[in-house]
């Protein structure tokens, strides 16, 4: 026999261990089984009377334009269809559409099309563009005791080339009679990460102002003359209330949920108009020359209710799916973001899309492929 | 027994001493400056440590007076709502970060305690001086480094973020911890209770694991609970990593929730809703910190050895 016998004690001692140890698993378990109970009570109906795909759970980033809206509408998603969790991330427009061509998210969300660099970065071939909202990006400014504040594009473009630094240059000052503007210091708030926020916004600019086209340009990063990064919309939101004499520019119902004042901007046709949902449509609308990519900007359109700084908003997806599954959860989706689904975005203060461009959505979700057949079931 | 002083000597010592530092002044206001010096430090480090205390009791006090008013049980049971709309909670976040840290301990406490046993028993040599160091450099590493790791070795290929990527960043951070902790407290076990161990015929892996390891129990589970809450609080490896998800979430596969992500994302919200949450999630996770540690120092009597 052994030399070494151990006492009893000690031979209890390892069992209660393996006791404390199966008392963790035990919980760990339990915690599952909430987990899974709490998941399945949310989706048991199904929206149409076909089949559900096996897929449960879908995963995007990108966009956080797109995050109010889209944070409501997949909390309504697995309500309706088949139980289906759609994990949304904003992480910003130009880390969503890396994540895609990473292949680890299985969809992009993105305000500022994908430029012909990127989809040349493609491993999987061609990436379709679906709109999927229209918004305005307000300029919210914080200055005490100044509401109706009015800005044309060349003084904005000024503003954040840093030629304008002072709330009462005359420039300013000739546009707002009325208003006692207050000898402050302008703190420019801008993007830090890419940003298709930035992209509508530097379009808008380059579209208003030649200098800034020639010394600054558009794009979801850009050279910014002066100012403060911030990451997120939700970060320049906060900037901008935290800082007196901040100006920033934020996508609309951030603006309208931290109760920021918004300035009034001076469109095409002359007339100083406040970004709101009727105002994004009205500029929306003025373009009817849509390519069949779906890749444009809508920036400084015309009409008097215009709202100049609007934009689409996309999912960008691989229209080769290699998993047959995963492609069909994800166009069902997608039909489902861009019909049922529109009804979350006026509460929210989204533009609910106009037919015209539900119908060109409707020929690129058919067009995703899985293997040899058409992702999308329905009709 | 005491030696009587030489009083005669003493007298020319002093007289010879003023000559050999002649630039000492005269000895009673060497005893002010003395005394002023010895003031002032023992001054300064009581402020200091009044400093640091009052900043973590401060801390304390902002997030419980933040916090504490918007935890009920939704707030454990409840997924978030979007936008700021009233009700819901962080039951995701709690559900993954205890998914997170089992996994986290998975790995890292086994590959900890067994690099501490190498150590302690047998690392003898430049091969375990260079273990040493290496265990110290990856305590050292900031953490966001581990997460990329992960993110390299085990998003990019699984083509999806994950729970296990998450789970490996923080088993990562976990190994160096646990690793010196279990070695500094072997190193203390009595070297006669191995002897007697060996003397008594057994081998040297019975000595280590019946013998050594029980007595070193209490000092390793410190080790561990220490690891655990340490990664408990770790934000930045999880970023590219575990992701964060708005949804219950038990497949490791799949993007998973965490305590601090959804903190990060919460304080960054524009809904004055989801800022509160997080303050009461933030004050959760202090909670949660505070008991680990003192429930182990309580369970292992630490506050008498230490």
């Amino acid at each position: 026999m052994t030399p070494f016998t151990p006492s009893t004690s000690h031979r209890g001692r390892p069992r209660l261990r393996y006791l404390g140890a199966l008392l963790l698993l035990g919980l760990l378990a339990l915690l599952a089984a909430c987990g899974n109970s709490n998941s399945s009570s949310g989706g048991t109906t199904t929206g149409s009377g076909s089949t559900c795909p096996s897929t449960k759970q879908l995963t995007g980033a990108g966009s956080t334009f797109d995050n109010p809206l889209f944070s409501k509408m997949f909390q309504e998603y697995p309500k309706v269809q088949c139980g289906i969790n759609v994990n949304y991330q904003a992480v910003g427009s130009g880390a969503g559409i890396n994540n895609l061509l990473q292949h680890i998210v299985d969809f992009g969300a993105t305000d500022a099309p994908m430029t012909n660099d990127q989809l040349n970065k493609s491993t999987s071939g061609p990436i379709l563009h679906i709109p999927v909202t229209i918004g305005a990006v307000a300029i919210s400014y914080n200055l005490s005791g100044v509401s109706q504040l009015k800005l044309t594009g060349p003084i904005l473009a000024a503003i954040y080339e840093g030629k304008i630094t002072t709330w009462d240059d005359p420039q300013i000052k000739a546009i707002n009679s009325g208003i006692n503007l207050p000898h402050k210091n302008i703190t420019v708030v801008h993007r830090s990460d890419g940003s298709g926020t930035t992209s509508i916004f530097t379009h808008y600019l380059s579209a208003v102002s030649s200098d800034w086209q020639s010394k600054v340009g558009a794009g979801t990063t850009v050279n910014w003359p002066t100012g403060v990064g911030a990451k997120g919309n939700s970060g320049v939101a906060g900037q901008v209330k935290n800082t007196d004499g901040g100006i920033g520019y934020v996508e609309l119902s951030y603006v309208l949920a931290n109760n920021i004042p918004y300035a009034l901007l001076q469109n095409a046709a002359g007339k100083f108009v406040a970004p709101s949902l009727d105002s994004a449509k009205a500029d929306a609308e003025s373009f009817s020359n849509i390519p069949a990519d779906l890749r444009f900007y809508i920036v400084n359109g015309s009409g008097d209710n215009a709202y100049p700084i609007t934009g689409f908003s996309w999912v960008v997806v691989y229209q080769n799916q290699s998993n047959s599954d995963k492609g069909q959860a994800l166009a069902r989706l997608l039909w489902w973001m861009v019909h049922d689904g529109q009804q979350y975005a006026q509460p929210l203060n989204y533009v609910p899309l106009p037919d015209t461009i539900v119908s060109k959505d409707e020929a690129q979700i058919k067009a995703m492929r899985c293997g040899s057949s058409a992702c999308y079931s329905g009709s | 027994m005491s030696v009587p002083m030489p009083t005669s000597p003493s007298s020319t010592l002093q007289s010879g001493e003023s000559h050999l530092h002649p630039f000492l002044t005269t000895r009673s206001s060497l005893n002010l400056r003395r005394r002023l010096v010895n003031a002032l430090v023992v001054l300064s480090t009581t402020l200091a440590a009044l400093f640091a205390a009052g900043l973590l009791i401060y801390l304390l006090y902002y997030v419980l007076s933040q916090g504490l008013r918007y935890i009920d049980l939704d707030f454990f049971t409840q997924l978030p709502t979007p936008n700021g709309e009233p009700g819901g909670g962080m039951g995701e976040a709690f559900q993954g970060s205890l998914i997170l840290i089992a996994l986290a301990s998975l790995m890292g406490v086994p590959l900890g305690l067994f690099t501490g046993i190498y150590l302690a028993e047998f690392g003898r040599g430049p091969f375990a001086q260079g273990v040493r160091f290496l265990v110290d450099v990856l305590n050292g590493i900031p953490t966001i480094i581990f997460g990329l790791l992960a993110w390299v070795l085990i998003v990019i290929p699984m083509q999806t973020f994950s729970g296990l990527a998450g789970g490996f960043a923080l088993g990562m951070i976990m190994i160096p911890i646990v690793t010196r902790t279990s070695e500094d407290v072997l190193r203390l076990v009595p070297r006669e209770l191995r002897e007697a161990s060996l003397a008594l015929g057994a081998t040297e892996a019975r000595t280590i694991l019946q013998v050594v390891l029980p007595a070193a129990r209490n000092g390793i589970i410190t080790g561990v609970v220490l690891a655990m809450a340490r990664v408990a609080g770790e934000t930045a490896p999880l970023l590219m990593t575990a992701f964060g998800t708005t949804f219950w979430n038990t497949d490791v596969t799949q993007p998973m929730d965490a305590l601090p992500l959804r903190i990060f994302q919460f304080t960054l919200s524009p809904y004055q809703q989801q800022v509160n949450q997080a303050y009461a999630g933030a004050f959760v996770l202090i909670v949660l910190i505070l008991l680990a540690s003192l429930a182990v120092r309580l369970a292992t009597g630490g506050f008498k050895q230490r």
